[in-house]
């Protein structure tokens, strides 16, 4: 088994490559997710970091490199032993990607409901006790997610990511979108999420104030590699220009209060 | 000069290589989704809900058209037969005409054009909004969870369309004849149940059948493969009805010509 000062490795990505039509994205990345680790990837828009996530699933097939999730090796594996692995991940898409036409409780309870063969009754409750945690009144339960706002959607996708406690959790900008105190009260989740279950996540985001929030180690991608890589609080002294110009939005004081 | 050759040429080249890929890439998707037809678990809630959009739901549109163009041919055929045997002449094309030709034909169409459509479009839309990508790592397989039913669905419900609107067309057929060209009910019944054919039967049956199939697969095909957001939705549910309709034209001549060419 794989360890690094006792920690597992969860997710290892080794000189990934991956380019559309000549247009190379992303260019030898290197990275890797500890047991309990918390990472958050940011850059800028365009810069690949859904590229990077949707190789590290599955959805999109890499030009080079290695991603293994817990000591299997993803790349070229066969569709159904993939499968089998993505069921451990908890995974939120950039724009939600709810099914339109399965009901909110319908959607949180997606896989759990294929593996565990729940009643309505059942699943409803499932459900039920999941959006509380996320600030969400029970009477969306039976809307579509057409019915509901933008942010109440972020948050149904965060529920359908985190029900039946996956132990790698992977959000595509989970806050994006959303109010302060919303976006507060997701981070949280996220962390309490990572720490109750022992799991590890990987949160891609714009938001710095979430960043130093959740973030146990953070890694910047710019000009299709990583161009840095550390703590939350390192970012504060790096002489990294786009670590830099991120870290001006906010006040790093407040923030760590 | 010879450059403006060359340009022709590499276009018309690429137009044909990229044409040809799509044709492979759609024959690998067709056998795909055959495969995923007979792979069990089948998602029967899912199979209902299709079968009662497919069926249920395009009943009047299938009804009423197939109804028009039973009294028009009834009108059709007295006016250009009234020299001859009316009755008999009058039953037996429009009983051939709709049982053979136009019952299947005009049920693939109408169908192709609202449920052909509709699937394109809501698979697609799945597609660009990356519900499709969310459905793979949820523990369920697309083609098997989406595109299968809506296949199933397809070859349950049009053959049974078809047999509804070849009853309701001879009805459309023997109203005019009775209420407008004051035919005896009992000659024209008896006429019509002369000619029925069960080889008629079986043809149609087995054109709506490969009618059902060739809508859901170039539907769910186009809106599998969109990309491009609303435009690539707009071109996939454009592309899915006018390459269904074309299909259907051109394999029902080369089912007739089969079975009774």
């Amino acid at each position: 088994m794989k360890k690094r000062k006792n920690k597992k490795i969860i997710i290892k990505v080794s000189d990934l490559s991956k380019s559309f039509n000549n247009n190379i994205v992303l260019k030898n990345i290197n990275f890797q997710l500890l047991e309990g680790e918390s990472l958050a990837i940011i850059g800028a828009s365009g810069s690949g970091k859904s590229v990077l996530l949707k190789n590290v699933i599955g959805i999109l097939q890499p030009d080079k490199g290695s991603i293994e999730i817990n000591d299997t090796e993803m790349v070229n594996l066969p569709r159904n032993l993939k499968e089998k692995v993505l069921l451990d991940l908890g995974i939120t898409f950039q724009h939600g990607a709810l099914f339109d036409s399965l009901k909110n409780w319908e959607n949180i309870i997606f896989k759990t409901a294929i593996r565990e063969k729940l009643n309505k009754k059942q699943g409803k409750q499932l459900a039920f006790s999941i959006i509380k945690q996320l600030g969400l009144q029970p009477d969306i339960l039976d809307l579509y997610p057409s019915e509901i706002s933008g942010g109440m959607q972020k948050r149904v996708a965060i529920a359908r990511a985190i029900c039946g406690n996956p132990k790698i959790l992977l959000f595509d900008e989970p806050t994006s979108g959303l109010d302060p105190v919303t976006g507060s009260l997701i981070d949280k989740l996220i962390k309490t999420a990572v720490r109750s279950v022992g799991g590890s996540a990987i949160t891609i985001t714009h938001d710095m104030a979430s960043v130093c929030r959740i973030a146990d180690k953070v890694i910047l991608i710019d000009k299709q590699t990583i161009s840095w890589s550390g703590k939350p609080e390192e970012m504060f002294n790096s002489a990294n220009s786009k670590i830099q110009e991120f870290i001006k939005s906010i006040n790093s004081e407040v923030l760590f209060k | 000069m010879l450059e403006f050759f060359l340009d022709i040429l590499g276009t018309t080249g690429k137009k044909f290589v990229n044409f040809v890929a799509n044709i492979g890439h759609f024959f690998i998707f067709f056998c795909n989704a055959i495969y995923w037809v007979f792979k069990p678990p089948w998602y029967l809630k899912k199979i209902f809900q299709q079968i009662l959009d497919i069926g249920y739901f395009s009943l009047p549109v299938v009804g009423l058209t197939t109804f028009f163009s039973g009294m028009v041919l009834a009108l059709q055929t007295y006016n250009g037969f009234t020299e001859f045997n009316s009755e008999s002449t009058v039953a037996r094309i429009v009983l051939t005409s709709i049982t053979r030709e136009l019952g299947p034909v005009l049920t693939g169409l109408m169908v192709a054009g609202r449920i052909g459509a509709k699937m394109a479009a809501e698979i697609a839309t799945m597609r660009v909004t990356e519900q499709i990508d969310a459905l793979g790592t949820l523990g369920t397989r697309p083609m098997q969870y989406l595109i299968a039913p809506k296949i199933i669905a397809s070859l349950v419900c049009i053959p049974l369309l078809v047999l509804i609107g070849n009853t309701i067309g001879i009805l459309g057929g023997y109203v005019i004849a009775i209420y407008k060209l004051n035919f005896n009910p009992s000659l024209y019944l008896y006429a019509t149940m002369e000619y029925l054919q069960l080889i008629d039967i079986i043809q149609g049956t087995v054109k709506a059948a490969i009618f059902g199939l060739i809508i859901s697969m170039v539907s769910c095909y186009f809106g599998y493969n969109a990309s491009k957001g609303a435009e690539g939705v707009g071109f996939a549910t454009t592309s899915s009805v006018v390459i269904s309709s074309v299909m259907i034209l051109t394999s029902t001549y080369i089912i007739t010509a089969l079975f009774f060419g």
